[in-house]
């Protein structure tokens, strides 16, 4: 951190907030607010006479409330810059004169009371996204007795009481009567990997959270080499010792006696009269219920995403995973790529890791920023969406559906809309949407695919599927299934759209129209969607179109819609027998009614 | 205070109540199928009197 503070060609805004983000790949303006400090960085040299006089004593939040700080402070030891910061919420100010001793005491005068949040705008060529994560509250998981019992921690203030920075310095102390703790129990997996029926959140996330249980293992060493007579269980149900030298060091934990028992504890009850812990675990290994007293219990809390992570989200328009964490382009090929041109995942924004995968992640980050940077031209994706001005009304629609804000319009003062070529990623879906036709792709243009229909419904279109798959998952699904040899009916004729989201409502019309029995829409699972969020107006658009089916009186049956995935051969086979099946149920009647009843329709 | 609305699986005709939430996908709990649609409380009626149901 301080060699990034040092260099010549790294400026550091820190105590700073990005509050809007707007242009493309190579040319981000990014508005930022760099709050006021009350205190001159460039002067402070952190001398910490201030510390001395100021009276205001708070909770310190990077010693997770087991240590104090002052109004005036230094986040954390290893901040950069080194220089202070009056926390304006408890500071007494000196208007009216309450206090102002930090500014009478400070040779330098670096107190400012006067100081402003400053707003500085920035041109980027590209964003590297490193929001960090959150940790687990275990308040709710009553059974371990977390609010209630002072010897039960959490792993991240277990880490303070360890580190010779932290507020014990380094000695090992509980905290209900600061004595040093014999015989400590790591419970693991506390938050992490737990699914409640109801989806309640509260009492863990169903993901892995991958470093607690080596956090664990490390602790149990370092406890072992400070404290040779401690007695140390750790309660799990495996671990996952799963990167280099991580087994090696497992075993090293097993070889200095620490204790692995297989089972979580069911109830942790404290002794009042000592504040020692009682733990009632089943041990699975051992197929007995036992019980531990022990003087500490340390639960290895989970990760979760953020909490701001939905704004920066929303900044930059990128796609998040079920769990809640930032999603990348393609898990394999592009794993620090976003959605967005131009910006870029490194560490635990993007999910739980340790430090060597955020460092690894935020070398390749930096590596695919530079491609950016040193590029004097950039390649724009060859298919985008353009406008035409005579038709297009300024109803703002299509600015509205695009996922990459890549549209400029206002529907307020009507002004035609504008697509910015270098930020739209062609998924199609204001093409789709535009109830005027006035937006039109480069390539997957309305005149193919409909063309397309037509042919595949030229002769005996009576016993056609016509199913629409987007490239990345459904229609690669389509091929997983062929090229697994999965047998599907052979009268489904499959076009091909970039994404579910371009398939325009006229096309699944002109379908029944030309006298399809039915008509699938597929595309990828919600989690997967290569255009951020295009395939929820694919599911709004297919709602709208089973409601004027229905109104037609058309059974909406006959047009189905699907999440496939490319790795779901097996389900694309399992849809096309299911709407094979529906196909047969449509008699040449109802066709014929169909064709009456659409007819007029555009 | 998340909205609970009826939804119509479109393959095996299952009716079920589940949370409206645009961000999450649909899928019906008895066959799993994602061609499941919202029922309406008040459907309107259809343009034409004659339905072609079968």
């Amino acid at each position: 951190m301080m060699d990034a503070g040092r260099h010549p060609k790294i400026k550091l805004l820190a105590y700073s907030e990005v509050e809007s983000v707007s242009g493309y790949v190579g040319n981000f303006s990014v508005r930022v607010r760099k709050k006021a400090r009350y205190v001159d960085e460039t002067a402070c040299t952190a001398c910490g006479e201030c510390v001395k006089v100021c009276p205001v004593v708070v909770p310190n939040e990077f010693e997770i409330g087991l240590g104090s700080r002052k109004a005036i402070y230094i986040p954390f030891p290893q901040a950069v810059p080194s220089a202070y910061v009056i926390d304006h919420t408890h500071c007494l100010g000196d208007v009216p004169i309450a206090c102002g001793k930090c500014r009478d005491i400070c040779d330098k005068k670096c107190i400012d009371f006067d100081q402003r949040d400053q707003i500085i705008n920035l041109d980027i060529g590209a964003i590297i996204v490193a929001t960090g994560l959150d940790v687990f509250d275990p308040s709710a998981l009553d059974e371990y007795g977390y609010t209630r019992h002072a010897n039960v921690v959490t792993s991240l203030e277990f880490e303070r009481l360890i580190d010779a920075g932290g507020p014990t310095g380094g000695h090992l102390v509980r905290p209900s009567d600061r004595q040093q703790p014999k015989r400590i129990g790591f419970i693991q997996c506390v938050g992490s990997r737990t699914i409640s029926p109801d989806g309640d959140l509260s009492r863990g996330r169903p993901y892995c959270s991958n470093i607690c249980c080596m956090n664990t293992v490390k602790d149990s060493l370092l406890l072992k080499d400070h404290y040779p007579d401690a007695d140390i269980s750790v309660f799990y149900v495996d671990i996952r010792a799963f990167g280099k030298g991580f087994e090696d060091l497992y075993r090293r934990s097993k070889e200095a006696g620490v204790k692995y028992i297989r089972g979580f504890p069911g109830e942790v009850v404290e002794d009042p009269a000592t504040g020692n812990l009682l733990l009632t675990v089943e041990n699975t290994t051992q197929g007995r219920v036992e019980q531990h007293e022990l003087d500490m219990v340390v639960l290895s809390i989970g990760f979760i995403p953020s909490e701001d992570q939905a704004h920066v989200k929303k900044l930059l328009t990128l796609s998040e995973t079920d769990e809640g964490f930032l999603l990348e382009s393609h898990p394999k090929l592009k794993p620090v790529d976003t959605p967005t041109r131009g910006v870029y995942l490194a560490g635990c924004a993007e999910g739980p890791k340790d430090i060597k995968d955020s460092v690894t992640q935020a070398s390749a980050a930096a590596a695919r920023a530079q491609i950016v940077l040193n590029s004097e031209r950039l390649r724009v994706e060859a298919i985008t969406a353009f406008v035409d001005p005579e038709v297009c009304t300024g109803c703002g629609l299509c600015a509205k559906v695009c996922p990459y804000g890549a549209i400029l319009a206002d529907s307020k003062t009507k002004i035609k809309a504008q697509v910015m070529e270098a930020k739209c990623s062609g998924c199609g879906t204001c093409a789709a949407e535009c109830r005027f036709d006035a937006i039109a792709m480069r390539h997957f243009a309305d005149d193919a695919l409909m063309a397309q229909v037509e042919s595949a419904l030229a002769e005996n279109p009576e016993n056609k599927i016509v199913t629409f798959a987007c490239n990345w998952c459904s229609y690669a699904g389509a091929d997983y299934a062929g090229v697994g040899r999965m047998q599907y009916p052979p009268n489904a004729r499959i076009i091909r759209t970039m994404c579910s989201g371009r398939v325009d409502e006229d096309f699944v019309l002109r379908a029944f129209q030309l006298g399809a029995p039915v008509v699938l829409v597929s595309g990828c699972h919600y989690a997967d969607c290569h255009y951020i969020n295009a395939n929820r107006w694919t599911q709004k658009r297919v709602d709208r179109l089973w409601d004027r089916l229905e109104r037609k009186g058309v059974r909406p049956e006959r047009l189905q819609l699907e999440w496939i995935s490319a790795a779901e051969g097996a389900k694309f086979q399992i849809v096309m027998r299911e709407v094979e099946r529906v196909r047969q149920s449509v008699t040449l009647e109802e066709i014929e009614f169909t064709r009456k009843m659409l007819a007029e329709e555009k | 205070m998340a909205e609970q609305v009826t939804f119509k699986c479109l393959r095996c005709g299952h009716e079920f109540r589940g949370v409206y939430d645009t961000e999450v996908e649909r899928m019906c709990p008895k066959c799993r199928s994602n061609s499941v649609r919202r029922v309406k409380e008040k459907p309107r009626p259809p343009d034409d009197a004659k339905s072609a149901k079968p």
